[in-house]
């Protein structure tokens, strides 16, 4: 059987047994834990394409949030605010204004990655902070979009299955781009860029390159977001939101696809399985979070992948 | 004699006040092994940043094959075939062996963003092509057995020996070797002399390279041009260096 044949009988049972899942779930799991599933694959898009800045390519941006937000205005408006067609409320509808959404904010990523040429660590990490509250200020004083009341009734067509798959997607697209020449390039960046330049990698492309990828599917969970809560408004997509995702992909372990995947789903289930702590669950998670810190300072996987460590003898 | 593969013709770079390197002038010839030495701080390695086009120089030029280098960013000059190694090892030290060449074959390898994503048959077909021409080279240098080890744990002997094989894989007519048997013993710099003695020869690459070690530049050096305070003192075959009054007192300084 030939390799692409062997892919396409792969995805094709990935994406039949998310659907059967996704059924089950819809059906049996109750609404609250359905919901944090959901924000966990959202948060796992975010962290890992986040991933791909700050821990392939060695980058810092402290804006995710920002691009979240691009794709999130930039859907919800096309989805909702003209005159409501059946077209555009339809899953496809959505699915297309997602996707719009997507490009958005890689566009966006693409300017932001500009900077990246002369600037880096701290010193870039300001510029992309910058840039994401000066995202959140614009949609904060654009009242087409709801201004600072936020955008309501927007349509509801992300759910499960939509958010897993788009997981799938990111989790492909980013393993495969990592496992190709352009891959080695990036993280050769991240390892030495003075070498890499040196052996004739273009730079300036791969870091830009990187920002763009990286922020389109930003946009795409913006998008998913938006339209699994049906309202969004600018203070869903402040500072914090970049912080909380800057620490899914420390915690699970930069350069780890699997490991931001992980760091996500922990980051948003620890705090809703403390809320029995009450109060003290605001206090408590951020001793978990010293805590593994402490315990494995690369992160939870390093910048290894999960199943690696079930391989006896291979490190 | 031939006409010179690399010609470099007055180069010379300043930092604020201080002049690293003034009036520089090379020859290489093809196939050519030419030792680079001279004093600590003599600007030896600020030489093969200006020519790896790390710095740009304020003045002279230099050219390969006849066509104008200087003002080009490292990647260019890389692609027209300078490729050097670093004083300070500069590894990917998170890759793998074998991929830290791979990484040196990167502008040679031609498939899309498409093939990359899709995985069509030119994805697989190419990637094994340079997968085999890098064990190739790993071959060359004595790191067949280790390809799949992370580069940073190699010992350091052999990290040295990966940067110029990644070197080699980026297709270079002009090597540019930057202390390459610094921190190893005797023996491992004698067979790593030899090694390039052979590379040169296998690769047909005209090698310009920095040693401290006298006896070893002596021994391999077809010429040598000596460098002090930023400026070339000296250039000749090691018998002539070896008897060059100047030389001996850039060195040992005047009695």
């Amino acid at each position: 059987m030939s390799p692409q044949v062997a892919q396409l009988i792969k995805v094709t049972v990935f994406v039949a047994v998310l659907w059967v899942v996704s059924q089950v779930l819809d059906q049996y799991l109750n609404a609250y834990y359905l919901r944090v599933l959901v924000n966990c694959g959202i948060a796992g898009i975010l962290a890992l394409s986040l991933n791909l800045i700050n821990g392939c390519a060695g980058q810092f941006s402290l804006g995710h949030a920002g691009f979240m937000a691009v794709g999130a205005y930039v859907s919800a408006g096309l989805t909702t605010v003209y005159p409501a067609t059946e077209f555009l409320h339809s899953a496809l509808g959505v699915g297309l204004a997602i996707g719009i959404g997507g490009i958005a904010a890689g566009v966006a990523g693409y300017l932001v990655g500009l900077p990246s040429l002369t600037l880096r660590g701290d010193y870039l990490a300001i510029v992309t902070l910058g840039f994401s509250e000066m995202i959140r200020v614009l949609f904060l004083n654009i009242q087409s979009l709801g201004g600072a009341r936020g955008m309501y009734g927007i349509p509801t067509q992300s759910n499960f299955f939509w958010v897993y798959l788009w997981l799938g997607i990111t989790f492909l697209v980013l393993w495969r781009l990592l496992k190709s020449f352009r891959g080695r390039a990036i993280l050769a960046l991240r390892d030495d860029e003075i070498a890499s330049e040196a052996m004739g990698v273009n730079v300036s492309h791969y870091k830009v390159v990187s920002f763009a990828i990286s922020a389109l599917f930003a946009g795409v969970a913006g998008g998913l977001y938006a339209h699994y809560q049906g309202y969004i408004d600018p203070p869903s997509f402040d500072f914090n939101r970049s912080v909380m995702i800057v620490i899914m992909v420390v915690l699970g372990g930069m350069g780890s696809l699997s490991g931001a995947v992980l760091g996500a789903f922990l980051v948003t289930i620890l705090p809703e399985s403390l809320r029995v702590f009450e109060d003290f669950r605001l206090i408590i998670f951020p001793l978990l979070l010293i805590g593994m810190m402490l315990i494995r300072p690369k992160g939870l996987l390093g910048h290894r992948e999960i199943w690696e460590f079930f391989k006896r003898g291979k490190t | 004699m031939s006409t010179p593969l690399l010609q470099v013709d007055g180069l010379g770079i300043s930092f604020g006040g201080l002049k690293a390197v003034a009036g520089f002038n090379l020859d290489l010839e093809p196939g050519c092994l030419q030792g680079l030495i001279g004093p600590n701080g003599a600007g030896k390695t600020t030489v093969f940043n200006l020519l790896s086009g790390i710095y740009l120089a304020d003045t002279g030029t230099f050219r390969l094959d006849g066509r104008e280098l200087r003002g080009l960013n490292p990647e260019k000059i890389s692609h027209q075939g300078i490729a050097r190694t670093f004083q300070n090892i500069r590894i990917f030290q998170h890759l793998s062996v074998i991929e830290n060449v791979l990484v040196g074959f990167h502008h040679k390898t031609r498939y899309s963003y498409l093939t990359t994503l899709l995985r069509t048959p030119a994805f697989f077909r190419e990637e094994a092509e340079w997968v085999t021409q890098a064990q190739v080279l790993l071959e060359r240098v004595g790191l067949a057995h280790r390809e799949n080890e992370v580069a940073r744990n190699l010992p350091y002997g052999d990290q040295r020996r990966l940067e110029i094989a990644r070197a080699l894989a980026t297709g270079p007519k002009v090597l540019l070797l930057d202390e390459p048997a610094a921190g190893l013993n005797t023996t491992e710099k004698a067979t790593l002399m030899s090694l390039i003695a052979k590379i040169r020869k296998d690769f047909a690459v005209a090698v310009l390279v920095i040693e401290h070690d006298m006896k070893l530049v002596m021994g391999i050096c077809e010429k040598i041009t000596v460098l002090d305070h930023g400026e070339v003192i000296a250039v000749g075959t090691p018998k002539e260096i070896q008897a060059n009054p100047k030389v001996i007192e850039a060195y040992l300084g005047v009695a």
